[in-house]
């Protein structure tokens, strides 16, 4: 058994489907059960209160880096098929502030948005609705967009390539800022806790 | 309370591992199979100093020997490998190549018609961090010259014919015809080793039909 079980470019068939269904299911019952459904949580983020999405969003990439790391370093994973998503400097600097706004007003992502609907959270099903409602404008505007979608690309980066150092060296970097940054997290929460109360 | 001491336990643990794994990153390295580093100027040096390849008449002593771990690798297309190959000889592709599982106390040998591929190959192999590689230096076309139908000029050296005398036996055992004295009427060499029966592993006949058409193509 070779990895990644879904090729990409193969399609996405049946079976692709179905392992992203399982994958889908199990993302959102972990994000459940962290308390992510919730858009108090992710205020929280942004208000300095509650630093879990950080750590969330950390785990994550320290989980999925590790990962990928081992698992080529085993022979387990075609790394080389790992889709790493072109970057497109301008386009995604100002989507991504977009997304910020959005975030920020909805206090859900939309992994969360779906989370919080399918627990019946109404803030969850009109973030869901807002979001198919942006995705169809945005479709329908791209003519429009095309040319800025498509402006200043960068190809794909990795940090290995940018920084110019082993895969190896980049995931324990990687790995190392992460367990700092929980670490002052935590401390930030406990005096945070301690002090306000407010 | 030890509810909460037991989950920043599990964070702790959890931590740990990450910091495990990350350093354990650091002293594995990246011999990934799919775009290893290639330390450039190591393989210039052995390329330099001959270190990559051998030539047929030592790859015969090898097979014949039965060099421990020795793997021969015909790195041609199926149907020629199926035509003929090499003794022992497995087949594999080059994109094969970059995938197979080879264990480090093996020894490599890379064949090809000409020597290009297998000299490719070599690289391939080298940039997974693969040491033990060789490549036949000039192919197919070098082993039937070499092995199978070697030629002593008929005006040469003492140091020579010593020379030739260890290869005509080589020769003899892959089946081969040993002659002295150049190109017209080539004659046998008169030694009764000679009356040995023939050793080669493939069949002689689609053999010997097989080597003619290396030789028409010529590499």
């Amino acid at each position: 058994m070779i990895f990644p079980l879904i090729d990409a470019e193969a399609g996405a068939g049946g079976a692709g489907l179905g392992v992203a269904l399982v994958l889908g299911v199990a993302f959102g019952f972990a994000l459940e059960r962290a308390g992510l459904g919730s858009a108090r949580k992710l205020a929280g983020q942004f208000y300095g209160r509650d630093l879990t999405v950080l750590k969330v969003m950390f785990s994550a990439i320290v989980t999925a880096a590790l990962g990928v790391f081992w698992l080529s370093r085993l022979g387990l994973l075609d790394a080389s098929r790992v889709y790493v998503p072109p970057t497109y400097l301008l386009p995604q600097a100002v989507g991504g502030a977009v997304f910020g706004v959005g975030l920020v007003a909805a206090g859900l992502c939309p992994g969360t948005s779906c989370v919080a609907a399918a627990t019946g959270r109404r803030d969850g099903l009109a973030v869901v609705g807002g979001m198919l409602l942006g995705v169809l404008l945005f479709a329908e505007a791209f003519p429009l967009l095309a040319s800025f979608y498509d402006s200043t690309p960068r190809g794909t980066l990795t940090f290995p390539n940018l920084l110019q150092v082993s895969p190896a060296v980049a995931t324990a970097a990687l790995v190392a800022m992460a367990l700092g940054m929980s670490a002052g997290a935590e401390r930030w929460e406990r005096r945070a806790g301690a002090g306000g109360g407010s | 309370m030890s509810a909460s001491s037991s989950g920043s336990r599990t964070h702790r643990l959890l931590a740990g591992a990450a910091a495990v794994l990350a350093i354990g990153a650091l002293a594995a390295g990246d011999r990934t199979t799919a775009g290893g580093r290639v330390d450039v100027d190591a393989l210039a040096r052995a390329v330099e100093a001959e270190q990559d390849h051998v030539t047929a008449v030592e790859l015969a002593a090898w097979i014949r020997d039965r060099k421990p771990g020795l793997r021969v690798v015909d790195v041609r297309v199926a149907a020629d490998y199926a035509e003929f190959h090499l003794p022992t000889a497995e087949n594999l592709s080059l994109t094969g190549l970059t995938r197979a599982a080879i264990r480090p106390d093996e020894t490599v040998v890379l064949y090809s018609e000409g020597g290009t591929h297998a000299a490719q190959g070599w690289f391939f192999l080298r940039a997974r961090g693969i040491e033990h590689v060789y490549f036949l230096r000039g192919g197919l076309y070098e082993w039937m010259t070499e092995v199978v139908n070697p030629t002593l000029p008929a005006d040469a050296s003492p140091a020579q014919r010593a020379e030739f005398a260890r290869t005509a036996e080589l020769s003899r055992y892959f089946g081969g015809v040993p002659r002295i004295g150049g190109g017209s009427g080539p004659t046998r060499v008169d030694d009764p080793a000679a009356k040995l029966p023939r050793r080669a592993s493939d069949g002689d006949g689609a053999g010997a039909a097989a080597v003619q058409r290396v030789r028409q193509r010529g590499c």
